[in-house]
């Protein structure tokens, strides 16, 4: 897992994941809600995919799906790491109780399990897809602000810090102006790694049929309807399974990739 | 240290294992499934249909129902005389009843389970509708019982057939109350009522002391010491359930995995068709675009119902083409329900105004046209809306489908307001039932549409005599102009595929179609 | 992951009571969190009775009445923290009965997964770290640690769905093994539950391994004539011990969590589908109660395991 060939694979996957769900309305050829066939056809020839279990043309709906979800994961990990990075400098910038506050809030929170967390946040505001990205995004805040945290706290052992302290700069100015820098490449792993989570988490959710809508295809809940048809169809299962475990995989070998980047000492 | 090791991975093991014993033969229990949780089993005050496939057998009611023909037979009763005016209806009842908790069934019993039905701070979901314009009870003598009504209600004897007008123990009612009553229930029926866990089990036991089964009953005792339900909300888990041998009976089962177990060896499909409302939707008339009778015809001609319910269906549901099935009550003379023909759809919206632009959607006066639909999770209602979704694109129309996974999630989405179409439908053998979803009052008028002319004739249909041609031809008047205003899309009739082991002996069920005869039913080695 | 906390010279007893009270303040915080963070964004929690006809607008008002939702927050809230120290939860919205009793009811045969899961990640996490970490440089070694890799970072729901799909194929195949994927058996839900953690833990005790295999005293119990293989390998495990365990308190809450998914896949009640039906429902005691329960475990699991780490390794031990 370590070589370059798995990250040379992961890159490859992502670059088809992602065209794949820009490219969507052009690589699909038919709408993903569209009838096509028959249902429940086999994966050979035409629609490439097979059909689904209502005759909807699997290839468009995998394609769209995957656009759902990558997006969506998106914005919940730029939810994680907004929250999460703010709670951190704050702690940082400004210290004592501020700090022990952050420090011991995210551990609180960190006594429910994030999944339980983000399920509190959907019983807060009610089942629906953007709901679910503020869970997965919330749900995750607190890990990411503690791993932050200690991350701009290594950052302050350095000798610039002092350096700057000496001259004069005030703790959130040094927090904003040296710690975050420094600490990018850490928090850009860091970020990495959220962003499998919250796929994980995401499709999770809609798994669980939590997406309130379900005119738009999204691999979580896609996998949840395949669910009935394992034995008749087992290949609908196969093909959103394979993309989410796929996807989730690549991000964690990029997370890892970039983790390694980190400038040491 | 390492035989410690070793010792705990074997004690693992063996936790693991100890869930995999059941004795193989055992006919004295018998496990059903339910399919659906209900938020509550209470028959007098829980509006479920889930809940009669147990208790249908641990209550007994005034009046039963053939299972085959619908009529009206003794119960509880031994006979009954309806007054001249419809008003009074009396019922003399049995003496030799026995409540599970040993006391003795007589009039006064009959008066305080009525009372406890109308009494206003109970929310009675279903059973206070079914007694309709239902004034007092009244203790003629100790067998005897008047039933006294403000006007005629003709379905008020079928009413009394139904699970939901069962007779309970009053002792039992008043020391549980309505909040506990549900855990606690105690009726007159074959099996008593032993144990309920929500979304886990419920648990009968034979009542060895009944003696007093209706005409209908094919055994006189019933079969099992014990029957065991659980809860098999999930239809993807139920055909493994079945094959599992976890459950011996099992109704729901997705069109698929039924026909494939109903060929193999082992299983028994049986269709079990439910008189009442078909699968539907309603269409909202308060919400543009639907507040337009066009588009609601456009929409109804732009959907292939037979190619939706094959799809979703099968062939063992037939395609619905009225607002009730067609077992209850069919109209020869009508015209073939809103045949598809999406050139005449096109046109429809045409006229409307709603015109097709060069991206293939239509739009009025720059608005687009936009349908939403909200649907339960139940009853295969989700497949089906994606179908309409899949439809009406091709129209030209913008669809969103929201999912309403449980009864309280669609009903706060219909109070939202914000549907064009809504699925919801009621089980029940009688038309009256059209009467809380069309009339302008109704408690479940999610069409929005009011209308005092059709109000009236709901309410004299009600009242005229059962099987009175007047009534009969009332209703089919109804139904011609619930079809002229385009207020629901009807799917298919309601068909529930039941799986069973070929173990299992004497399935058959009330007229009502969702309660098994359990006290019928046998198991072989 | 979390490196066991330095002893102070003070006694275990007082170091005890030390992480007792801490875990009571961050239950506490958890608790405050879900009741304020449930209230505040939510709104009316009697909105869902009323809008479905449950409740008329009068019943609505005395039902508010006597659950005190017409006080101002804090005094619910400071209401609902006496109630908890007298051990009272609550009551649900929609069948009013004491939210204690109602997940009582759901929780053993929640328990009794966590329980099995946890023994499918000790018994899967065990084989795959050992085999990572002592059969290093051999395909059977990087195969172990990839699949680690790979359970470690697939959804419960992913996993539950594969297994569910090989039992379906298997029992076809040879329906000799059927009784193993009866729903009543505890098997696959066990085993879905319980690859996630392991993978976790077997990179944990791998790592400990590599680390240790290597380490002084184990050249030294070598030399004092300790066989190869296995009691070897026992002897270089134990430094990582009370790291895994640890981690498997931290686990025991997480798998809370799993079996959320894993009672939707295998279609089993408990508390996870509770959780579920009660956030559809709208039903905050209950929601509330289970959050409750959760944070619970895992404090006070984190409290037991850190006394139980100190006495796993030797050296921890000496300190104390």
């Amino acid at each position: 897992m370590r070589t370059r060939v798995s990250l040379f694979l992961a890159l490859a996957w992502l670059g088809l994941v992602v065209s794949g769900a820009l490219l969507a309305p052009i690589l699909a050829g038919t709408a993903p809600s569209q009838v096509v066939a028959e249902p429940l056809l086999r994966p050979s020839g035409w629609p490439p995919l097979g059909t689904d279990e209502l005759g909807r043309d699997e290839w468009s709906r995998l394609l769209y799906g995957g656009r759902a979800t990558i997006v969506a994961s998106l914005a919940a990990t730029a939810l994680t790491v907004a929250i999460g990075t703010a709670a951190a400098l704050l702690a940082q910038g400004i210290g004592g109780p501020v700090d022990a506050t952050v420090a011991g809030g995210s551990g609180a929170a960190l006594a429910i399990p994030s999944l339980l967390l983000a399920l509190l946040v959907v019983a807060a505001l009610g089942p629906g897809f953007d709901t679910l990205v503020i869970a997965v995004g919330l749900g995750l805040s607190p890990g990411f602000a503690r791993l932050a945290r200690s991350a701009l706290r290594r950052e302050r052992g350095q000798p610039y810090v002092a350096a700057a302290s000496a001259l004069g700069s005030g703790r959130m100015e040094i927090a904003i102006r040296h710690l975050l820098p420094n600490a990018l490449p850490s928090l850009l792993s860091l970020a990495t790694t959220h962003y499998a989570w919250a796929i994980g988490g995401l499709t999770t959710l809609t798994f669980l049929g939590l997406a309130g809508e379900i005119s738009t295809p999204e691999w979580g809940s896609m996998l949840n309807a395949a669910r009935g048809y394992l034995r008749v169809a087992p290949w609908l299962a196969w093909f959103p399974g394979a993309s989410i475990a796929g996807t989730i995989l690549a991000v964690h070998r990029l997370g890892d990739w970039a983790a390694r980047l980190r400038p040491r000492g | 240290m390492i035989s410690g090791l070793r010792g705990w991975l074997a004690l693992s093991f063996a936790a693991l294992m100890a869930g995999c014993s059941r004795t193989p033969n055992d006919v004295t229990t018998l496990t059903y499934g339910l399919t659906l949780a209900p938020t509550g089993i209470d028959p007098h005050i829980n509006a479920s249909a889930e809940l009669g496939i147990p208790l249908d057998s641990v209550y007994d009611t005034l009046v039963v129902q053939d299972p085959e023909s619908g009529k009206i037979l003794p119960g509880l009763a031994e006979r009954w005389e309806i007054s001249p005016d419809g008003r009074t209806y009396t019922f003399f009842l049995r003496r030799d009843v026995r409540f599970h908790d040993g006391t003795m069934f007589a009039a006064d019993d009959v008066v305080a389970n009525l009372d406890y039905v109308v009494n206003p701070d109970h929310h009675s979901q279903k059973a206070v509708f079914l007694l309709g314009p239902f004034e007092r009870a009244e203790v003629v003598d100790l067998y005897t019982v008047a039933i006294h009504l403000t006007q005629p209600f003709a379905p008020l004897l079928d009413s009394f057939s139904q699970v939901y007008l069962g007779m309970a123990s009053p002792e039992a009612l008043d020391a549980w109350g309505p909040a506990e009553y549900q855990f606690h229930q105690v009726g007159t029926g074959p099996y008593r009522f032993v144990e309920y866990v929500a979304e886990d089990r419920l648990i009968l036991e034979k009542n060895s002391d009944y003696a007093w089964p209706p005409p209908t009953a094919r055994r006189a005792q019933p079969f099992f010491d014990r029957i065991v339900f659980r809860f098999f909300e999930d239809p993807a888990t139920r055909a493994i359930a079945l094959e599992n041998g976890d459950v011996d009976v099992l109704g729901e089962v997705p069109r698929h995995e039924a026909e494939r177990l109903d060929a193999s060896d082992g299983f028994t499909l049986t269709p079990v068709a439910i008189p009442g409302q078909p699968t539907q939707f309603l269409f909202n008339t308060t919400l543009p675009p639907t507040d337009d009778l066009r588009v609601r015809q456009a929409l109804l001609a732009a959907t292939d119902r037979g190619a939706i319910v094959n799809t979703v269906f099968g062939p063992m549901s037939p395609v619905a083409e009225g607002p009730l099935s067609s077992g209850l009550w069919s109209d020869p003379e009508a015209p073939v329900f809103a045949p598809f023909d999406p050139g005449e759809a096109a046109q429809l919206l045409e006229t409307a105004g709603w015109t097709l632009g060069p991206n293939g959607r239509r739009s009025r006066d720059g608005t687009a046209l936009k349908i939403s639909i909200v649907t339960p999770g139940w009853g295969s209602h989700p497949e089906v809306a994606q179908l309409l979704e899949s439809a009406w694109e091709a129209l030209g129309a913008e669809v969103a489908v929201e999912l309403a996974p449980g009864f309280g999630l669609l009903r706060e989405a219909q109070t939202r307001g914000e549907y064009n179409l809504i699925g919801i439908n009621f089980f029940g053998t009688d038309p009256d039932l059209l009467r809380p979803m069309y009339a302008s009052d109704g408690l479940y008028n999610w069409t929005g549409y009011l209308d005092p002319s059709l109000d009236s004739m709901l309410a004299q249909a009600a009242a005229l005599p059962l099987g009175s041609e007047e009534r009969r031809a009332l209703y089919l008047e109804v139904g011609r102009l619930l079809r002229s205003e385009a207020l629901v899309l009807p799917i298919r009739d309601y068909t529930n595929l039941v799986v069973a082991s070929d173990r299992v002996t004497g399935l058959a069920f009330a007229h009502s179609g969702w309660f098994p005869l359990l006290r019928d039913l046998q198991l072989a080695p | 992951m979390v490196p066991p906390a330095p002893r102070p010279a003070a006694g275990a007893l007082s170091v005890f009571a030390r992480r007792l009270g801490l875990a009571l303040v961050t239950l506490w915080a958890a608790v405050t969190l879900s009741f304020f963070g449930l209230r505040l964004a939510a709104g009316d929690p009697l909105a869902g009775l009323l809008s479905q006809g449950l409740a008329s607008p009068q019943q609505a008002a005395e039902l508010r009445e006597r659950l005190g939702l017409a006080d101002p927050l804090l005094t619910q809230y400071a209401r609902y923290l006496t109630g908890l120290l007298q051990g009272d939860l609550g009551r649900s919205l929609y069948t009013q009965r004491p939210v204690g009793e109602v997940i009582a009811e759901q929780a053993g045969s929640t328990v009794e997964l966590a329980i099995a899961g946890l023994g499918m990640t000790i018994l899967i996490g065990a084989i795959l770290g050992l085999v990572a970490g002592s059969r290093r440089s051999t395909a059977l070694g990087s195969g172990a640690s990839a699949a680690a890799g790979l359970a470690t970072a697939l959804p419960v729901a992913l996993t539950g769905v594969l297994i569910l799909w090989a039992a379906m194929a298997v029992g076809r195949a040879a329906p000799a093994f059927l009784p193993l994927t009866r729903s009543d058996s505890l098997l696959l839900p066990a085993l879905a539950l319980g690859i996630a953690s392991a993978g976790a833990l077997a990179r944990i005790l791998e790592g400990g391994l590599q680390e240790n295999l290597e380490a002084p005293f184990v050249l030294a119990a070598r030399a004092r004539g300790v066989r190869r293989g296995l009691p070897l390998i026992w002897h270089a495990l134990r430094p990582a011990l009370p790291l895994a365990i640890s981690f498997l308190s931290l686990e025991a809450a997480l798998l809370l969590g799993g079996t959320v998914v894993t009672e939707t896949v295998f279609a089993r009640p408990g508390l996870g589908r509770l959780l579920v039906n009660s956030i559809l429902d709208g039903d905050f005691p209950v929601v509330q109660g289970l959050v409750l329960v959760a944070a619970a475990v895992y404090t006070l699991t984190h409290v037991a395991a850190d006394m139980a780490a100190a006495f796993a390794d030797p050296r921890l031990r000496d300190e104390a």
